[in-house]
């Protein structure tokens, strides 16, 4: 029997912004624990959160690079559940009106050119972190990270296997870095994706009961889990067995995935929009500075550094078969002695 | 002279005029205070800090705020660095804040002095004070009768003279109700006219603070310190605060109050009901003129806030876990028998009750039929009162179907009944509008309050209706007998 | 309401109700249901939902760091803390 995978990936960007993307609290990386932290990052009683412009903005600079639409007026909502690392037993997220709705990015495997749409991106609170191994018998709270703005970009089932997921990361993390919209330092897990594989008999419609591995933060992990993830689910259809839906992590010190230990019986967020932020309605004018302010896009980039330098598609292949762009601006810093890439164009 | 039953402006006169030292006063504040402990109306007092305070004003001598050296009692849902914050519940008994809420701050930069966190429905969830951890506060007119809810113990508070004002929270009749059934004055401001910042979230889109006082007058004076734009709040509105004290003696000479046709006031107690009728022959003496208006979809305000409250509170008390703060249980086996049990042992149980009907609200599957739906009844009640303030500056209605019952006489049963106590005060907050409740008489010996509801951001014209009707009667001035306590 | 819907309710809430009073918190979890039921009745067709009486736009804050940690304070009101973390029962995920 010929099989077919159908990939979508939901990226969470990290974005680089000073503060939280409720509070004015620092979102560095690697202060000592729970000092990044405020009253509203601590979801003490009585607090209030209001939402930071800039993660707006980048958030808007991704949308137009992308070539999506802008909802000028978004919601805020919120995520009910219960965890540790989650201070107000609720995530602050975006349901019904996201920032961003559809757009495009354009991967190259074996250099063809291939199209992946984006279903949203809408803009999110991270959690804080657990740390389970540190102290017998408890698990150990660090709010730090608690609070700081993510965009989660939402890709449509569209990725075929994990070469191409990998692109498409890859891709995502230059768009990212170049637009500073993210550091895109996934060792620190500032861009990190959750995969939702399904497998089918070729020439299917209907798609296969999808599993999703959660929390992948490195391209080469991103193919190892993937891969055993599409091996483990044929084994199971070649049995005449039927994949569960469920959550799996990925362990790389055994190079496969597993499901994740979880109590949950009934997984009910109860979205709702959040009563204590106002709708954000970002004007034409708002638009029209952050367009300005725009770096020139990669794709035009590339073309005129084609022209300027001829700079071929054989030469960027052989330094880095992803991102010619990159390659190009690269080489151009070399030449013109410049460092931080975002200001030139 | 005694400080019993004095106003801020009583107050503020004999402080000025020597009479009486800050710290005399303060003095006698707390002293009062321990002598009506029976009546229950603190939770905490905060006494050593309040003596400091009084000391410092009377070295300081700067007296240029109306405010300073007069005492206040806050309720104990707001937020006050250092100081023991419960909201009247086992979950947050020994909760220290380390920050204060904007109002409260406000009215202590003003120079006032928090002696004490006053009593409470648990999180401000009920209608009679009969819900908190910290037992019942009595009626000061009545032992053994609520003194209405939430903000149950500064009423009691100020009713019984022990301070002239406190402050309270109104969700959906939270400071009127009570003002009401203890024969004093509250007001519930605008939705956003004062800063929600510090104040522990029972219904987000519903709750406001404000002032109770024995007097319109008094309550002006909070109101003029405690609204205004805080970059903390950003529901809080970002408009020009009036002075509320200078417009309050305008002569009220065509006023319009509208009397909304769906209250059948003949169902009502029917001297209850001759009271309202009284004090609207006052009305039209001082000048008011009387128009009937329809708001068709007002008798829906009671099952849609009782939606909406429940849903909002259910995700806003998710935060009391037991992790960060507030009650732990002990032994727990893992980290959700931690929440569960520190979540049960810490509510109560009209807590779990709008917890889990909110739960429900929201759960997938009921949330278009039930809180959506009331979010839609919600606009139309708000598009009623609009199309009223067309043709009317006010609206005019009894505070509560009732005056002050018998603890444990309502609810008991079927909490619904003691939901429906909230009939008159419920739709200004679904609304956002302003609304006062001012003493208007007694009914058995039991204060009775009378309610106007003004249009958004209105105030001013709330408390110079008020402050007429009171300076031209004096039910605001009866005081209830304490021989009992 | 059922039973099982009261049971699921209570998870998602993390609540658990006393054995002696399930039955009552059940009947009345019913008449609150009830109430709000009635609403039904109501014609609400095109009609958009009021979540907030203020429609206006949300005031945004300016990308400067302020901090108020107070790291000491935080902990000091955890049942369970050390010196840098808040301490909960194990989890293994």
């Amino acid at each position: 029997m010929s099989w077919e995978t159908v990939i979508g990936l939901e990226t969470h960007v990290q974005l680089s912004t000073k503060t939280k993307l409720f509070s004015r609290a620092s979102t560095a990386f690697g202060a000592s624990p729970n000092t990044n932290v405020n009253l509203i990052d601590c979801g003490l009683p009585g607090v209030l959160p209001s939402v930071n412009k800039e993660a707006f903005y980048k958030a808007i600079r991704f949308g137009m690079a992308v070539g999506a639409q802008i909802n000028q007026t978004s919601i805020f909502d919120r995520k009910n559940y219960f965890y540790a690392d989650l201070p107000k037993g609720y995530q602050i997220t975006q349901m019904d009106l996201p920032i961003v709705i559809g757009g495009s990015i354009e991967i190259i495997i074996d250099e063809l050119t291939k199209t992946i749409n984006i279903t949203r991106a809408h803009l999110e609170e991270d959690a804080g972190k657990s740390i389970h191994d540190e102290f017998e018998g408890f698990s150990a709270i660090d709010l730090n990270r608690a609070g700081t703005p993510l965009l989660e970009i939402v890709s449509e089932p569209e990725i075929s296997n994990a070469k191409e997921a990998v692109a498409y990361m890859k891709a995502m993390h230059q768009l990212v870095t170049f637009l500073d919209v993210s550091d895109g330092n996934m060792a620190q897990g500032s861009l990190r994706c959750d995969a939702n594989v399904s497998i089918r008999k070729k020439g299917d419609k209907e798609l296969g009961t999808r599993t999703e591995i959660k929390n992948i933060n490195s391209f080469k992990f991103i193919e190892k889990a993937i891969n055993f993830e599409i091996k483990r689910q044929i084994k199971i259809l070649e049995n005449g067995e039927k994949v569960v839906q469920e959550t799996r992590l990925y362990d790389s010190s055994k190079d496969e995935t597993r499901p994740m230990r979880s109590k949950e019986f009934a997984n009910d967020y109860r979205y709702f929009p959040e009563p204590d932020l106002l709708p954000v309605i970002i004007s034409d004018e708002e638009i029209q500075k952050i367009r300005d302010e725009f770096p020139e896009l990669p794709k035009e980039k590339e073309i005129r550094y084609q022209q300027e330098y001829g700079l071929t598609a054989m030469m960027r292949k052989s330094l880095h078969p992803l991102s010619p762009w990159l390659i190009s601006l690269k080489l151009l810093y070399k030449k013109r002695k410049i460092t931080p890439f975002y200001q030139i164009g | 002279m005694s400080i019993q039953f004095k106003s801020i402006a009583d107050l503020r006169e004999m402080l000025d005029d020597k009479s009486i030292s800050a710290s005399e006063l303060i003095q006698e504040s707390l002293e009062l205070a321990k002598k009506y402990k029976e009546l229950n109306c603190f939770v905490t007092m905060n006494e050593e800090f309040s003596v400091k305070k009084a000391n410092a004003i009377d070295v300081n001598k700067k007296t240029s705020s109306r405010l300073s050296g007069i005492p206040l009692a806050q309720k104990d849902l707001f937020c006050t660095e250092g100081l023991r914050t419960t909201c009247s519940s086992k979950i947050l008994s020994n909760f220290i804040p380390p920050y204060t809420a904007t109002a409260v701050k406000k009215l202590e930069d003003a120079g006032s002095i928090t002696i004490g966190k006053t009593n409470m429905d648990e999180f401000a969830m009920g209608s009679s004070n009969e819900t908190s951890f910290f037992g019942n506060v009595h009626n000061p007119w009545k032992k053994g009768y609520v003194p209405g809810g939430s903000s149950g113990g500064s009423a009691a508070a100020v009713a019984a003279g022990i301070v002239p004002a406190a402050t309270g929270t109104d969700t959906g009749g939270s400071i009127r109700q009570p003002a009401a059934h203890c024969g004093i004055t509250g007001l519930k401001p605008t939705y956003g006219r004062i800063s929600r910042w510090g104040m522990i979230a029972f219904a987000s889109s519903l709750d406001q603070a404000g002032p109770l006082a024995r007097t319109a007058e008094d309550c002006a004076i909070l109101l003029n310190t405690m609204s205004g734009h805080d970059a903390k709040d950003t529901t809080s509105l970002n408009s020009n605060v009036p002075d509320f004290l200078e417009n309050i003696n305008q002569p009220i000479d065509g006023l319009k109050i509208g009397l909304i046709k769906e209250f059948n006031l003949s169902d009502l107690d029917s001297q209850v009901q001759a009271r309202f009728e009284e004090s609207k022959k006052a009305y039209e003496k001082l000048g008011a003129q009387f128009i009937e208006v329809s708001l068709p979809n007002i008798s829906a305000s009671v099952p849609t806030y009782y939606s909406i409250a429940p849903a909002e509170c259910s995700s806003n008390l998710s935060r009391f876990d037991g992790v960060r703060f507030g009650h732990r249980a002990e032994s727990t086996d893992d980290l959700n028998d931690l929440y569960i049990k520190s979540r049960s042992e810490g509510f109560g149980d009209e807590v779990k009750r709008r917890i889990l009907i909110g739960t429900y609200a929201l759960s997938a599957g009921y949330y278009d039929a039930y809180y959506k739906k009331a979010q839609q009844v919600r606009r139309l009640i708000k598009n009623d009162f609009d199309n009223a303030f067309q043709s009317v500056d006010a609206l005019m209605t009894p505070t509560s179907p009732n005056t002050a019952f018998k603890f444990g006489s309502k609810g008991t049963q079927n909490p619904v009944e003691l939901y429906l106590e909230d009939l008159f005060t419920i739709s200004s907050n679904l609304a956002g509008l302003p609304a006062i409740s001012i003493p208007h008489g007694q009914v058995n010996s039991l204060p009775v309050g009378l309610q106007l509801i003004g249009n958004f951001l209105r105030e001013d014209q709330l408390l110079n209706a008020a402050h007429i009707f009171q300076k031209n009667s004096d039910y605001h001035l009866a005081k209830p007998n304490l021989g009992d306590f | 309401m059922d039973q099982e819907t009261v049971r699921t309710i209570c998870y998602l809430a993390r609540l658990e109700i006393d054995e002696n009073k399930s039955e009552k918190i059940q009947k009345d979890l019913e008449t609150i249901i009830d109430l709000i039921g009635s609403l039904q009745t109501i014609d609400t067709s095109d009609v958009e939902p009021l979540y907030s009486p203020l429609e206006m736009t949300a005031l945004m804050h300016e990308d400067i760091e302020k901090s108020d940690n107070k790291k000491e304070k935080f902990l000091e009101n955890a049942a369970a803390s050390n010196e840098d973390y808040f301490l909960v029962p194990r989890v293994v995920e």
